[in-house]
């Protein structure tokens, strides 16, 4: 069931609530895929996105800059307030002096790295568990079942803050080292809120499937438990999986935004477009200067809206047929 | 006998009048936007201002609160036996008799006997409606001896009064202060105290009415709901409570900690008794709105008079220093503060002084002042102690760590740096491990968020890798000495009083240093056998620098007799710390800023609290409270 | 059936224990604050220091105060039931604060929670049956970039442009609809439609999702061929198949608008829970953590009965456990 992480964050529910029918054709899914404009024009966009991320560090050759330098000529020499974009800082400065522009580019580095090692995570808990609950049934289901309802029940803020807090004190963080200010915590925090929905659908499909009839058959033929998980199940399971991930993926972008507005995101030293966001309001520096909050925030739009456009596109092209 | 206490007395009034005329008006820093006080006053209509969470440490007990704001509170609240004028620069630092009816001969020749006499016919405001006697005074030091009643700064009376150890159970009358009549008080002391006048302004002296506090003296905070005004103003709804029994109190309606705190005037006040206040407004009107940046449009848009607390963002700064109608309404004073980074001399690579002084010659301090929003909210600073609180006596002309426009030197930090044990092939820059990945602890709020890269910029220029934590309880982080925090940029340290000794012991004295709340950062005056109490480590064979000597022979001169030469014995301290213990880059002598709308046609600055001055300023508005 | 609430109640105070013990175990035992060191002020004596971890009950074990606190929960302390303690900011009962900020809360989550099931729903079902066409595209492409803008910038850019520029609306805060019912509407228009678009972009894309595929159904096409008319077919058979899984989520949407809606409230200045909670945590205020947490995980999980059972009420294919 859907599990609103912060309000602003609804989790897309039952992508796919209804059966799927056997195994999909791989050419149809892809023509399908391909005439759905909506859902190519936000994959082109997603294409450019990670290429720029990927070459980020290449502009910041070419200009000669990093995300963390300082130009002190792009802040006013009175009040400290930002310069707007021109011939040399072509997204402005920040609050600091820092070129937006590298920035932002550097910012798609973490918004995609966070979104999609977080879910990577989240989904492979998820569908382990799911798995494992929705199949054997019996006392696993239950234990993953009040899991996933303990975890959902947890204050997403009040814990990724007071987490954030305890692991920021030492030098080696948390867990030995494992859980440290910055990535590890930001994705480490995302994926302990996120993998339950994932384990819910998975749980939920796995439920239905397998009362079908291949699946009797692989038991009655002798099939050990774990092959027919692995071999009939997760095949059919790859649908919804695939949707539903690629709508979490959007989803956790904002997280990871919201967060860092809150201060519990990645350090300063990594350009995030939620925390750029964060500085672009705080003290309303926006109503001065409206490049640090107009490119972080269409970048972030974008990045979001083309996630769930593919996502879309994959699940109309997955999915049953409408008319 | 007498004319020896009155000389005295003089001597006091001069050496204070020439820290006044030496401090001089608000505007003195070079740079910072001059305040305009003054303007005119006239009677009547309410302050209505805001601010984003009252904050308070303890709840508003004025026995035990220590938030600056609530001294601000308090000076409209209540009056002691000693206060100030509640106006701007070395003035509003002065003091004056105010439930004391003179401040000559109050003390014994050998100083330690204080002996005072109170103006008749003070009250109480409703609903206890008395006249104030000695033992309303000598009531409130009763609940600072209390411990369970938890006084902040308890231990300034603890150490001074006779009879007093802040370990009573209950409120029991004090061995060492005599009430022979409800005019006489009279403070017996353990030694010689010069700035026991100075002790005596704080707002925990002020008379406390034993009738209602009493009902509040098992937790801390309690009577923070109950306060009974002393002074022009008290809480709205104060006559309204009801004192028949502890049971029947119900918290004062003007307070509410969570949304508001309305003052209106004291019905029983009597203005004749007080020259140090003008009164001339009605009302204070204080809202909780947590949205800091509404709280100074409302103050653009006029429905608000002007801000309280917080400082006014660089957008809104803009609007007032851009318009010429507009800048008389920003408002800039000495905050008498200063704001550092601190360096813990027990954690490599800031055990060696050639680090430390690298750092200083390194740090651009000119960008960490443009982070903080330019030169309205402050000077940048050279050394440790405010010119406001040394009467300007050194300012940035002394400066041991020079660069053009305060931009930091690298090629003389590199130098310095060169003859660190931590740069191994001498290039100026560390390649020790010990210079690599060091926590620094910061706030999670603007300004210092904003400071924080132009910190960690220069740092990186001599090798010095810093791994930046923004928290939001960094106090905790970085008072807290096991933590052995190498480096922070959220500290800070204000005056309590007028009296450069605050700015000594508390941060550079070894018998300071304590496990939590310790505000000696850099950890100056360490002992092997303290280090092995604390539990900490520190490094093979080192030894820590002491200015405890010092410390100690400077607070011998008196604060009311020889100011001039305690001031100067304090500011040649400050040029040792900062040439050989060197545990701080300084980089802000802080500004409090206030926004007001045109409806204040008078503004004042209390110097003593840091924040406007409620008992001088005049409004034009036509508003008014509910009694 | 009434078996199976009375162990889901059972099994929602399991719940709201071990997510209180783990708030304990996060906020007390490896606390990244420390009460003591942030109240006592500037130079206190050891004895102040232990005195205020006394009376803010911090000198005894964590288990000890865990279990304290329980029962205090459960029998009422000083200040009333349920024994929440003090505030340590405020130095005012919890309880009171609570249920100060809990009807602001509820007022949000409400007045949203209708604007956006009378928005989402009807314009998902429309763009479900006016399919591709322009009706369809244009809610969809704005339903999209609802689900996609980050909710501060919404707020903050929906403050600016309605007061700071066109001065059509009161600024930030809340005005109690008991003292002026008008400045209370005009002061909670703003956040509730904030709020509201956000999710009802959400229930329009999945209404009219569910939709089509109810509607791809073979029972629909029997229904068709059968001869009834369109709008029957569409309203009484399509949308009880489609809203019913709607109604899970919906349940549990509201629930974690309790306490959930931090941002919404810290952007207009409403003092209610969500608000409360950041404010809590960063000042270190441990009885009022506790409470948030309390209050948050009981809403979810009694909702996640609430709905489950609504639910199998709705559909009568689903069986209880």
């Amino acid at each position: 069931m859907s599990q609103p992480v912060l309000e602003e964050i609804p989790q897309p529910a039952q992508a796919v609530s209804a059966e799927i029918k056997g195994r999909t054709n791989w050419e149809l899914f892809r023509s399908r895929f391909v005439k759905d404009k909506a859902a190519m024009t936000g994959a082109v966009i997603l294409v450019v996105l990670v290429l720029l991320a990927l070459t980020a560090p290449l502009f910041a050759k070419a200009l000669d800059h990093g995300p963390n330098e300082l130009f002190p000529e792009m802040v006013t020499e009175d009040l400290g307030l930002p310069k707007g974009p021109n011939a040399e800082f072509w997204f402005g400065g920040d609050q600091v002096g820092r070129d937006v522009f590298i920035r932002t580019l550097y910012g798609a580095r973490t918004s995609l790295i966070v979104a999609l090692v977080a879910t990577g995570l989240a989904t492979t808990i998820g569908i382990t568990l799911g798995l494992a609950g929705g199949f054997r049934g019996g006392a696993v289901d239950t234990i993953v079942s009040r899991f996933v309802d303990i975890v959902l029940a947890m204050p997403v803020i009040l814990f990724a803050i007071g987490i954030a807090g305890v692991c920021s004190i030492t030098k080696e963080g948390c867990l030995g080292g494992l859980l440290q200010p910055g990535f590890s915590l930001v994705i480490g925090i995302i994926a302990l809120f996120t993998w339950p929905n994932i384990a819910r659908i998975v749980r939920g499909q796995v439920l239905s499937l397998r009362e079908r009839e291949f699946i009797e058959a692989s038991r009655s033929l002798g099939a050990r438990p774990s092959r027919i998980m692995f071999r009939e199940l997760l095949p059919n399971l790859v649908a919804p999986i695939v949707v539903y991930t690629t709508l979490m993926i959007p989803n956790n972008i904002l997280f990871e935004a919201a967060l860092s507005y809150l201060g519990v995101g990645v350090p300063q030293s990594t350009p995030s477009w939620g925390r750029m966001l964060a500085d672009a309001t705080a003290g309303s520096l926006f109503t001065f200067a409206w490049w640090m909050m107009l490119f972080p925030g269409i970048f972030l739009i974008l990045a979001v809206v083309s996630f769930n456009l593919v996502g879309d596109g994959l699940r109309d092209a997955l999915g049953p047929s409408e008319r | 006998m007498g004319r020896r206490r009155t000389l005295r007395m003089v001597g006091l009034a001069l050496a204070v009048a020439m820290v006044a005329a030496a401090c001089g008006g608000g505007d003195n820093n070079k740079g910072a936007t001059a305040t305009t006080t003054g303007g005119t006053a006239q009677k009547g209509g309410v302050y209505r201002t805001a601010m984003s969470s009252f904050g308070f440490t303890q709840g508003f007990d004025p026995t035990a609160e220590y938030l600056g704001l609530a001294f601000d509170l308090y000076g409209a609240l209540t009056r002691n036996l000693v206060s100030y004028k509640h106006v701007a620069g070395g003035a509003g630092n002065t003091l004056y008799p105010d439930l004391a009816q003179s401040l000559d001969g109050v003390a014994s020749s050998d100083g330690l006997t204080y002996t005072f006499k109170l103006k008749p016919n003070v009250k109480f405001g409703p609903p206890v409606n008395r006249a104030i006697t000695s033992k309303d005074v000598e009531y409130a030091f009763e609940r600072l001896n209390i411990a369970t009643l938890g006084a902040g700064y308890g231990t300034y009376y603890y150490e001074s009064i006779k009879g007093m150890d802040g370990k009573a159970k209950e409120a029991k009358p004090i061995s060492g202060i005599e009430t022979p009549d409800d005019q006489t008080i009279v403070f017996h002391l353990k030694q010689k105290t010069s700035d026991f006048l100075y002790r005596l302004s704080m707002a925990a002296t002020a008379p406390i009415p034993s009738e209602v506090a009493k009902c509040f003296n098992s937790k801390i905070g309690g009577y923070g709901r109950y306060v009974i005004s002393s002074g022009p103003y008290m809480l709205q709804g104060s006559d309204k409570l009801d004192i028949s029994s502890c049971g029947a109190m119900k918290p004062i309606s003007g307070y509410d900690p969570t949304k508001k705190m309305v003052m209106v005037r004291n019905p029983n006040y009597d203005q004749s008794t007080d020259d140090l206040r003008g009164n001339y407004v009605d009302g204070i009107d204080i809202q909780v709105d947590s949205n800091v940046d509404d709280i100074f449009n409302k103050v653009l848009q006029g429905t608000l008079d002007g801000s309280l607390y917080e400082p006014p963002p660089a957008t809104i700064v803009r609007q007032y220093v851009t318009d010429p109608s507009k800048k008389q309404y920003l408002h800039s004073n000495s905050g008498d503060r200063t704001w550092f980074i601190f360096m813990n001399l027990s954690t490599p690579p800031f055990d060696d002084i050639h680090v430390r002084k690298a750092a200083n010659f390194v740090m651009n301090k000119a960008g960490i002042l443009r982070a903080w929003g330019g030169t309205t909210f402050g000077q940048i600073a050279t050394h440790v102690m405010p010119p406001s609180v040394i009467n300007d006596t050194l300012g940035q002309d002394f400066d041991p760590y020079k660069s053009a426009n305060f931009a930091g030197d690298e090629a003389k930090a590199k130098d310095e740096m060169k003859q660190s044990k931590y740069d191994s092939n001498k290039d100026g820059v560390c390649d020790a491990s010990a210079c690599k990945g060091l926590i620094m602890v910061n706030r999670n709020t603007p300004p210092w968020t904003n400071a924080e890269p132009v910190v960690v910029d220069s740092l990186g220029k001599i090798g010095i890798q810093v791994k930046p934590r923004e928290l939001a309880d960094h106090y905790t982080a970085v008072q807290t000495v096991k933590n052995q925090i190498p480096i922070g940029l959220d500290a800070g340290w204000g005056k309590d009083y007028a009296d450069p000794g605050t700015f000594g012991a508390p941060l550079f004295g070894g018998p300071n240093i304590v496990p939590t709340n310790n505000s000696n950062y850099g950890l100056i005056g360490l002992t092997p056998e303290k280090a092995k109490d604390l539990g900490i480590k520190v490094p093979a064979g080192m030894t820590f620098p002491s200015v405890d000597a010092d410390i100690a022979n400077c607070n011998k001169i008196s604060v009311e007799e020889q100011a001039e030469q305690r001031t100067s014995c304090f500011v040649d301290l400050d040029k040792k710390i900062m040439t050989d213990v060197v545990p701080w880059v300084p980089f802000l002598w802080a500004q409090n800023v206030t926004t007001t709308a045109p409806s204040v046609t008078k503004y004042e600055f209390d110097q003593f609290s840091g924040y406007i001055s409620l008992t001088q300023i005049a409004v034009n508005n036509k508003e008014t409270v509910s009694s | 059936m009434w078996r199976y609430v009375v162990r889901r109640l059972l099994w929602v105070v399991v719940v709201v224990l071990i997510i209180t013990a783990l708030t304990f175990l996060i906020f007390f035992v490896m606390p990244p604050t420390d009460p003591a060191t942030t109240f006592a002020g500037k130079q206190p004596t050891p004895e102040l220091i232990a005195e205020i971890k006394h009376q803010f009950g911090l000198d005894k074990p964590v288990y000890v105060q865990y279990a304290l606190w329980l029962k205090h929960l459960v029998l009422g302390d000083e200040y009333g039931w349920p024994g929440l303690g003090f505030s340590y900011v405020t130095r005012t009962p919890v309880r009171s604060l609570l249920l100060d900020r809990l009807p602001i809360t509820i007022q949000l989550a409400v007045g949203a929670a209708l604007i956006w099931l009378c928005i989402g729903i009807p314009i998902g079902v429309i763009s479900a049956v006016k399919r591709r066409s322009a009706v369809d595209r244009l809610s969809m492409g704005a339903a999209l970039f609802f689900v996609s803008a980050p909710v501060f910038w919404l707020g903050l850019m929906a403050l600016w442009i309605f007061w700071y520029k066109l001065h059509l609306l009161p600024g930030t805060g809340y005005v109690s609809w008991t003292d002026n019912f008008g400045s209370w509407l005009s002061h909670m228009i703003l956040p509730w439609i904030v709020l509201a678009l956000l999710y009802a972009a959400f229930y329009a894309r999945m209404a009219r999702g569910n939709l089509l595929e109810t509607l791809g159904q073979d029972y629909i096409r029997t229904a068709r061929v059968k001869g009834l008319p369109e709008s029957t077919v569409i309203l009484k058979h399509g949308l009880r198949a489609s809203l019913t899984p709607l109604v899970t989520m919906f349940g549990l949407d509201l629930a974690g608008l309790i306490g959930g809606a931090v941002i919404t409230e810290t952007v207009f200045n409403l003092q209610g829970v969500g608000q409360w909670t950041v404010q809590s945590v960063f000042s270190g205020d441990l009885p009022a953590i506790l409470a948030v947490t309390i209050v948050t995980a009981l809403a979810i999980t009694l909702m996640n009965l609430v709905v489950d059972i609504v639910y199998a009420y709705l559909d009568p294919r689903v069986r209880y456990a």
